[in-house]
């Protein structure tokens, strides 16, 4: 057939091929929130890469409950009639074509295929029709032996369905549980002998790799091993101002404002971890204090963000300093403002404008470079169990953010991050929960004379890096309170630390881990409901694939002034 | 190009002079620190007035009236040739004579500049960042703070290494003898040791024939160490090896707890039994994590030349055997091992099973950063036979002027290497695929422009980025701050340049590189001397001492052959004439043999040959340090090896397997 298609937009993505992942696995077992998380980090890493649902496919050919012949959720084949087999196998195939056409027309390189597809034989026709057009098939089998993970997911994506409606949840968690139970008598293992496959017992718990090979593939495995489940929260927040802004190469001291700003920082995320615990106690979703994140501080070797963690080094926080976390290079154009890097490299600034994203100037790093600079970060921050606060630059925290919330890479260069702002991101089933807080109006804020291009380039395109004009209510102006309330929980903190420490040292932690649940996606009640809410399925989908709902835009994130 | 500099009209009044305080606030506590002179109240005007200049300063080069502080061309204006003619004049002139030079050439030529000036402003050449410095710490001095952060001045600082402290692993070797256990286990030692983490291997095998040698010597009969010891119904050396390998997990745990970071066991651990007893014992030890790590192979044709491997190899288990003799007791040995070998199926441990080397990966509870880590790094080996070539990019036009960093084109004699490298490439490889990787700057890109082969060119691969240093000649740099000269040569693997990097910096921006190279086949990269460097320590299991003082001279083709214990290395020199870029460790000059191990580490120094007794590392305790083994001729089995790398006949997987108990 075709010549093997490489689809290396400008230069970018290493020459992988086209590559197909199949799920495979029973309902409920997270297979959605696996490709979900699996597609954001393709995409982040500048792969197009896109999830087929057959679920939604099919809602979205046939419509609703009432146009679905009666018998298509039938178990097994030979209880249906010809044409609803008939309707079944072209829905499937046509989905197919489409996934073709995704990578033949629309260039993509990736397709992560989300379907129980837990026939072997059907599996096997997926391969074929695939394989002999030059794709490189993948299974990924979700499973999960623990009942609790299987309930705690049920209860978290699948009781929204309208199915459930006016159920009582207990009742619905049974009736869900025999569903699985019936389609388990026709479920096919994928074995050794179907080709690579990737087989997550548990999320992450363990897996088993089958003849991986390729550059993608064992990233993909590589960041399947380090994802987890557990509740927690990552802040981010940028360095403060520094003596001289707008040079990379001087890594100048903070300004006397950049040192002030350094303290109300620290006084807004122990304020927002107060809250946050608050409102969790209310929903009762942790008993006592104990089970509470402790918090890590990240920073790049930089000075000015170093600097703006030393608050938190001083009062015995644990601050760790990343080398590779360090700002986007500017090159040629360091120092060079809008209008002179405009004038002396006009060719350049004309291709910088074009795509921001892949453009790399003179000797300086694109936002591509610069992604897979900090990759390892991002397995870290997967991997990482504590709560995290990460004082970076604002391009760095553009590609980390544009990561968790899953940007396509043309949209990192444009996220806006203005000095003042707190992040606070919070992983749910399918996605992230993100909300800006704004702490801060001092100046430096923005870089409204465009000083400092490369760093600063939405801020100075946007006019967000402007002071809200009421910067009168916020954040900042409770200075006092605030003060209090940071050593009252900086307080708290050092007790526990001296607990864990004295007690059981790392047993602790371990049996933390081992305990408190990978997979029991326990995510804040009230993201839940949202999360739910857009998920909305019809139970019956399940035996084709997990729908995902037409998607909540979860890029959207509102300043809230406190 | 615009003449003048904006004038910062932009109305944004900077922070020095307004600011409300000048201090870090003190968040807690208010006490003043002690011995701190006072201020001179001019002196902080001053450097007030210089930081809003400075804060100011916008363009490097073209201003109305350039100073010597903020022209790009300080360095290169005393130079009789400067650079950018000399570039101009060695193209012109190699575009004539070859017009498929420079395919691109032309087009640059017309355009802009080739070669960009890379002189930052606030680079060292210039005074400048003097200045800057001088500001800044007159302001800390007036500061207030109780406690202020650590700050450098200058052109760079010694960084230390990150706090690896609280990774403590046990790694559990388990899997039948003859199954690259101990292949897996130097593999992994020699890739978590560039990382820095402390590794050390404790090999059972070797604490039990260290133990007999030295009963020997004191005059003891010469203990049996043939199939028949290893065999499941001798109870006496069930029981010593039974010891043996709680001795060996004893002296493990403690290098753990004392200083190491992953302690390798290399032995069988055969049994559900003998694995609960290692579980239940590192299980007393907070903070330690145990991962057990299987090598299973059912390839018969490994397994075989692993068994011919290890009777050819010297092993004193069976001095004054034949070779065949020596065979049939090692098949001996791994059928006793074969009736009561039990693979992991244990649940609830952590685990990674590899079977024959990457073909199939199982791993299980895997937790924390650093096993998976350590997983993942197994999951891309293999044993497929390959070389790695490596090369610096033609001596480019900044080597000519003896200046750092920069993207300069290469000089003319960079362009006859790069018209060389084809042959001398071909020669070696034949007609076997190969991939060429580059840097993204434009002297590697230059040099490998006439290989047909795929390129792909690799951000990761850029120089060491000299920060405020770029472009400056050594001697510049020591003319200008002597004290931090000095400094780097004290400690330059961990000497980072202010807005640049250290070599560390480097050594960790490669890792993926090296995730990728051990994935590929035969592979060229094209690079600079900092990286090159930190990729030949990797290959050849260098200290981060030793590494930044590799020789990697310039139109040098260096050919890498991933073997059983290491790695074999030949050197191709074209007879090019370039520039010598080598600056030998000050301190090392007097020893001037270390420099000569570090600069030229023949084939003899590679360890080809097995270590038998664990002598090159630590004595085990109990054994005492064994004098030099007379029977193992160690050049015999180098000199074997590489005769069979030369015949082809030689693939790394057939090296080296052995049995331990």
């Amino acid at each position: 057939m075709a010549a093997p298609l490489y689809v290396t937009q400008s230069g970018r993505l290493w020459h992988a091929g086209l590559i197909l992942i199949v799920t495979v696995g029973l309902p409920a077992r997270g297979k959605t929130h696996i490709s979900r998380a699996l597609e954001r980090y393709l995409r982040w890493l500048g792969v197009k890469t896109r999830v087929y649902s057959l679920g939604d496919y099919r809602r979205k050919v046939l419509g609703g409950a009432e146009n679905i012949p009666a018998d298509y959720f039938k178990l097994n084949k030979t209880e249906r009639t010809d044409e609803t087999n008939t309707l079944r196998r072209k829905i499937k195939l046509d989905l197919e074509e489409e996934i073709w056409d995704y990578f033949q027309v629309q260039g993509g390189q990736v397709v992560i295929y989300d379907a129980n597809n837990g026939n072997m034989k059907s599996r096997k026709e997926t391969r074929d029709r695939f394989e002999e057009r030059g794709v490189h098939v993948i299974f990924l089998e979700s499973q999960c032996d623990k009942e609790d993970i299987i309930t705690a997911n049920i209860r978290s994506v699948k009781l929204s369905s309208p199915d459930y409606q006016g159920w009582d949840a207990d009742r619905a968690v049974a009736d869900y549980w025999s569903r699985i139970r019936d389609q388990q008598v026709f479920y096919e293992e994928v074995t050794a002998e179907e080709g690579p496959f990737i087989k997550v017992m548990n999320v992450g718990e363990r897996i088993e790799v089958n003849r991986i090979e390729g550059y993608l593939q064992s990233r993909c495995c590589f960041f399947l091993m380090n994802i987890h489940t557990s509740p927690r929260t990552i802040y981010f927040a940028r360095s403060g101002q520094s003596l001289i802004e707008h040079s990379y190469k001087a890594d100048s001291d903070l300004s006397s404002a950049g040192w002030e700003y350094a303290d109300r920082l620290k006084a807004a995320v122990m304020a927002r971890r107060k809250a946050v615990r608050a409102e969790r106690r209310r929903k009762s979703e942790v008993g006592g204090e104990s089970e509470e994140n402790p918090l890590i501080v990240w920073t790049s070797a930089r000075r000015r963000a170093y600097h703006t963690a030393w608050p938190f080094v001083h009062s015995g926080y644990k601050v760790v300093q990343k080398p590779i976390m360090s700002e986007i290079n500017p090159g040629v154009w360091d120092g060079l403002s809008t209008q002179e890097a405009k004038e002396r490299y006009p060719d350049e600034w004309e291709r910088f404008l074009a795509d921001p994203y892949a453009h790399r100037a003179p000797r300086a790093e694109s936002y591509h470079d610069l992604s897979v600079r900090v990759e390892p970060i991002i397995f870290e921050l997967e991997r990482c169990q504590e709560d995290l606060l990460i004082i970076g630059h604002a391009s760095v925290i553009r590609c980390l953010l544009a990561y968790l919330v899953g940007l396509p890479p043309n949209e990192v260069p444009a996220v806006e991050i203005a000095r003042g702002d707190l992040v606070e991101v919070t992983p749910a089933s399918y996605g992230v929960v993100s909300r800006a807080f704004h702490f801060w109006s001092g100046e430096g804020r923005g870089d409204l004379a465009g000083g400092n291009l490369y760093e600063n380039f939405a801020e100075a395109t946007t006019g967000k890096g402007r002071i809200p004009a009421e910067s009168g209510v916020n954040f900042a102006a409770d200075a006092m309170d605030m003060e209090r309330e940071a050593r009252d929980e900086q307080d708290m903190d050092k007790e526990r630390k001296k607990r864990m420490s004295a007690g059981m040292g790392l047993g602790l932690e371990k049996m933390k881990s081992l305990e408190g649940g990978r997979g029991t996606a326990s995510a804040p009640p009230e993201v839940v409901r949202e999360e739910a809410e857009e998920a909305r399925e019809d139970l019956f989908d399940e035996q084709e694939g997990e729908a995902t709902g037409q998607k909540r835009d979860g890029r959207a994130m509102s300043i809230i002034q406190i | 190009m615009s003449s003048t500099p904006p004038v910062p009209t932009s109305g944004k009044p900077r922070s020095a002079d307004r600011s409300p305080y000048l201090a870090p606030k003190p968040l807690t506590s208010t006490t003043k620190e002690d011995g701190q002179p006072p201020v001179d109240p001019s002196d902080l005007a001053n450097a007030m007035k210089n930081l809003n200049t400075l804060q100011s300063v916008k363009t490097p080069a073209g201003s109305a009236a350039p100073s010597a502080a903020t022209s790009p061309d300080v360095s290169g204006s005393n130079s009789p040739n400067p650079p950018g003619q000399l570039q101009l004049e060695g193209l012109d002139k190699l575009i004539q004579q070859n017009p498929l030079a420079m395919p691109a050439g032309e087009g640059k030529l017309e355009g802009k500049t080739i070669s960009v000036p890379g002189t930052p402003h606030f680079g060292a050449q210039s005074e400048l960042l003097k200045t800057l410095d001088d500001a800044t710490k007159v302001l800390r001095q007036s500061s207030k703070a109780p406690t202020r952060a650590p700050s450098v001045s200058g052109i760079g600082a010694v960084v230390e290494k990150p706090d690896y402290s609280e990774a403590k692993i046990v790694v559990a070797m388990v899997g039948l003898p003859a199954r690259g256990k101990s292949y897996l286990s130097n593999r992994l030692m020699r890739y978590l040791r560039w990382l820095e983490y402390k590794v050390d291997v404790f090999n059972v095998g070797q604490l039990r024939r260290s133990k007999a040698r030295a009963e020997q010597q004191l005059g003891g009969e010469k203990v049996d160490h043939s199939a028949d010891y290893f065999s499941a119904s001798n109870e006496k050396g069930q029981a010593i090896r039974e010891q043996l390998a709680s001795e060996s997990l004893e002296s493990l745990i403690s290098w753990l707890k004392k200083e190491g970071n992953v302690g390798i066991m290399d032995a069988t651990n055969s049994t559900f039994d003998r694995r609960e007893k290692i579980r239940k014992r590192v299980a007393q030890e907070p903070g330690l994590q145990l991962l057990f790590l299987e090598s299973f192979c059912n390839d018969p044709k490994v397994i075989a030349a692993n068994v011919v491997l290890k009777a050819r190899s010297g092993d004193p288990d069976y001095a004054g055997m034949s070779e065949e003799e020596a065979q049939r007791d090692f098949r001996k040995r791994i059928e006793a091992y074969e009736r009561v070998y039990q693979t992991i199926t244990e649940p609830g441990i952590s685990f990674c099973r590899i079977l024959n080397v990457g073909q199939q990966v199982t791993i299980n509870r895997i937790d924390g950063y650093l096993q998976s880590r350590i997983a993942f790094y197994l999951m891309n080996l293999h044993l497929k036979p390959r070389h790695i070539y490596l090369s610096r990019h033609g001596e480019s036009m900044y080597n000519v002027s003896g200046k750092i960093g920069g993207d300069s084109d290469i000089s003319p004699q960079g362009w006859q290497y790069a018209k060389a490298l084809p042959d001398l490439v071909r020669q070696n490889i034949g007609d076997g695929p190969l991939e060429v990787w580059t840097s993204t700057l434009q002297r590697t890109i230059q040099t490998g422009s006439f290989l047909p082969f795929e390129h792909k060119t690799w951000k990761s691969l850029d120089e060491l980025d000299a920060g405020v240093c770029d472009g400056m000649t050594y001697e510049e740099i020591e003319e200008k701050y002597p004290e931090d000269y000095e400094a780097r040569d004290e400690d330059k693997f961990n000497y980072r340049y202010r807005g640049g990097e250290s070599y560390r910096d480097v050594v960790v921006r490669l890792e993926p590189v090296i995730m990728e190279l051990e994935r590929q086949e035969n592979i060229l990269i094209i690079a600079h001397q900092a990286i090159l460097r930190s990729l030949y320590a990797y290959f050849m299991a260098l200290s981060q001492e030793e590494l930044p003082y590799i020789k990697i001279p310039l139109h040098t083709l260096i050919k890498i052959t991933p073997m059983a214990y290491g790695c074999h290395e030949e050197r191709y020199p074209l007879p090019i004439a370039a520039v010598d870029t080598h600056r030998p460790n000050p301190k090392k000059m007097a020893e001037q043999h270390a420099e000569q191990n570090a600069a030229h580490p023949d084939v003899a120094k590679i360890e080809v040959a097995r270590d038998y007794f664990g002598a090159s590392a630590a004595p085990p305790p109990g054994g005492a340090p064994p004098p030099p083994e007379p029977g193992v001729s160690a050049s015999g089995v180098t000199k074997a090896l590489e005769k069979d790398v030369e015949n082809g006949g030689m693939t790394p997987k057939a090296a080296h397997q052995e049995v331990k108990d």
